[in-house]
């Protein structure tokens, strides 16, 4: 599996172990977060760092798992390359998530 | 079971074909290799052949390898008889495709039991080959449906034209037979020409629907309804509908569920073809690029904009350019700064930049076959990995 789940305090960090988030990978990543969601995972971090490149069904699947927590939890990313941040830039994903430099950072929130 | 017996000896062979008629199957008989052949050729219903080994003419083994370089169309399955000092034939016959093999002399319930595993294969190929036509017809079906959906898709794309002032240029490839990428220009009244390109996330079939769907939205100027156009009470009883409000509108109209993934990024503008005023909002779009005709400048016109379709109530920015004679816009898709040459290495929004720069002195005609050249050069092979789209507008008073 190319996502892997671990917990930080309150918190479960999915880690993207994949250098392209395309749509090759797009929906098995999609169906994996709403797995998590939907095991009751209500503060989500996505750790990105391992991703050189993202593409639009990426950040479709990236924007699925924070439509299906929204009003009941936390969905945040952290660790976002150059190339994936100037994608989050372009179509203004500010506006919808909170990226986190690391990890760390993200989970220290609360 | 139509079977072949091909024995030299006589007795033998009788013996086994009334044992098997007996059985109920179809017999044909063959003393050797080569008469076998030519039943064979004769009658192509044959799906099992019991076969001696050591035969004049022509042995079993030779006529194993002819069976297999044959093309009957089906399998056929193939029991060499062997005798008791042949051991280390049986090597041999299978390396040249012998399925089964009977010790002579034969046993008739042994012939009996290696018939019926021979049968059970037989009739596993026959549904499998039932199955593989069925594959095969119907993907013959869905690759003419495809084919026919491109040829729907290429007719709706506009032709290049001069409407009031502004011309038009493009090109257009998608990645596989079906893009999710479109674009489109038209008069809005007597004096604003609206243009835009769009690109549906993902790839094939739902994609290309979607895209369809937005090509007539887009289209639409004449009913009230109409996206680019809102309707007064006061004449002319029509506003020309600022790009904020067409993206904010068509936003929400294309709200999916989380599940279906859904959305679109565009670019869309109006441009007074009277004064050069042009308004552009872009959701989620690589940033048209304003080619300045005076200073030989490119510059990528800001806005930004979550993709139409992510989020609810997303509001969006109207930028205001004001164009020179002989300006130019060039609109596109990622597919062409996402493009990759065979070191995985992106096409890039510098060298397209580069590329556009050497374009001043073009005509829009000359100026899209330049961008392609440069980008078909890049990705090094027939077909792309992502649509690429670029439309180019120039507007001279």
């Amino acid at each position: 599996m190319a996502f892997e789940t671990r917990e930080e305090g309150s918190f479960t960090v999915i880690l993207v172990d994949e250098s392209r988030l395309d749509a090759s990978i797009a929906e098995s990543f999609k169906v994996y977060l709403f797995d998590q969601i939907e095991s009751g995972k209500d503060k989500l971090v996505v750790d990105l760092s391992p991703v050189r490149f993202m593409d639009s069904s990426g950040l479709g699947a990236l924007v699925a798992g924070f439509k299906k927590t929204r009003g009941s939890g936390s969905f945040t990313l952290a660790s976002a390359q150059p190339a994936v941040k100037d994608l989050f830039d372009l179509t203004s994903m500010d506006k919808l998530f909170k990226l986190h430099d690391s990890v760390a950072d993200a989970v220290q929130e609360d | 079971m139509n079977i072949l017996i091909v024995e030299d000896a006589r007795d033998q062979r009788l013996m086994l074909s009334v044992v098997l008629r007996k059985k109920g199957h179809q017999v044909l008989e063959a003393e050797n290799g080569k008469e076998a052949l030519t039943l064979l050729q004769q009658d192509n219903s044959v799906r099992i052949i019991i076969s001696d080994w050591m035969m004049p003419e022509m042995d079993g083994i030779d006529l194993l390898k002819a069976v297999r370089d044959s093309e009957v169309g089906h399998y056929i399955y193939f029991i060499l008889l062997t005798g008791k000092t042949e051991r280390e034939a049986v090597v041999e016959g299978m390396n040249e495709g012998a399925d089964d093999f009977l010790n002579k002399p034969v046993n008739f319930d042994e012939l009996d039991a290696r018939l019926n595993a021979g049968i059970r294969i037989i009739e596993l190929e026959n549904t499998l080959d039932e199955r593989n036509r069925q594959i095969s017809r119907a993907i013959e079906t869905i690759e003419k449906d495809l084919e026919s959906a491109a040829t729907t898709q290429a007719e709706l794309l506009c032709q290049p034209a001069t409407i009031q002032n502004v011309s038009f240029d493009w090109f257009f490839q998608p990645s596989r037979i079906l893009g999710g990428d479109m674009f489109g220009y038209q008069a809005v009244d007597g004096e604003h020409v609206g243009f835009y390109q769009l690109d549906v996330a993902g790839h094939g079939i739902p994609s290309a629907l979607f895209s369809f769907t937005l090509n007539n939205i887009m289209s639409e100027t004449s009913d009230r309804g109409a996206i680019v156009k809102e309707f007064t009470d006061k004449p002319p009883y029509y506003q020309v509908r600022s790009p904020e409000n067409v993206l904010a509108s068509l936003n929400r109209r294309f709200q999916g569920t989380p599940e279906s993934m859904l959305y679109f990024t565009i670019a869309y503008g109006v441009i007074n073809s009277r004064t050069g005023q042009m308004l552009m909002s872009q959701a989620g779009h690589p940033p048209p690029l304003w080619l300045q005709r005076n200073n030989n400048a490119v510059e990528p016109v800001s806005g930004g904009g979550v993709p139409v379709g992510m989020m609810p109530d997303m509001e969006y920015e109207t930028t205001r350019v004001q164009l020179q004679p002989g300006d130019r816009l060039f609109l596109y898709s990622d597919g062409i700064t996402e493009c990759e040459n065979k070191e995985g290495e992106q096409f890039g929004e510098d060298r397209l930049l580069a590329c556009l720069q050497q374009c001043f002195s073009d005509t829009l005609k000359q100026a899209v076959e330049r961008v392609e050249q440069q980008i078909r050069v890049w990705n090094q092979s027939d077909s792309f990995e992502d649509d690429v789209t670029f439309l180019i507008l120039e507007w001279k008073p």
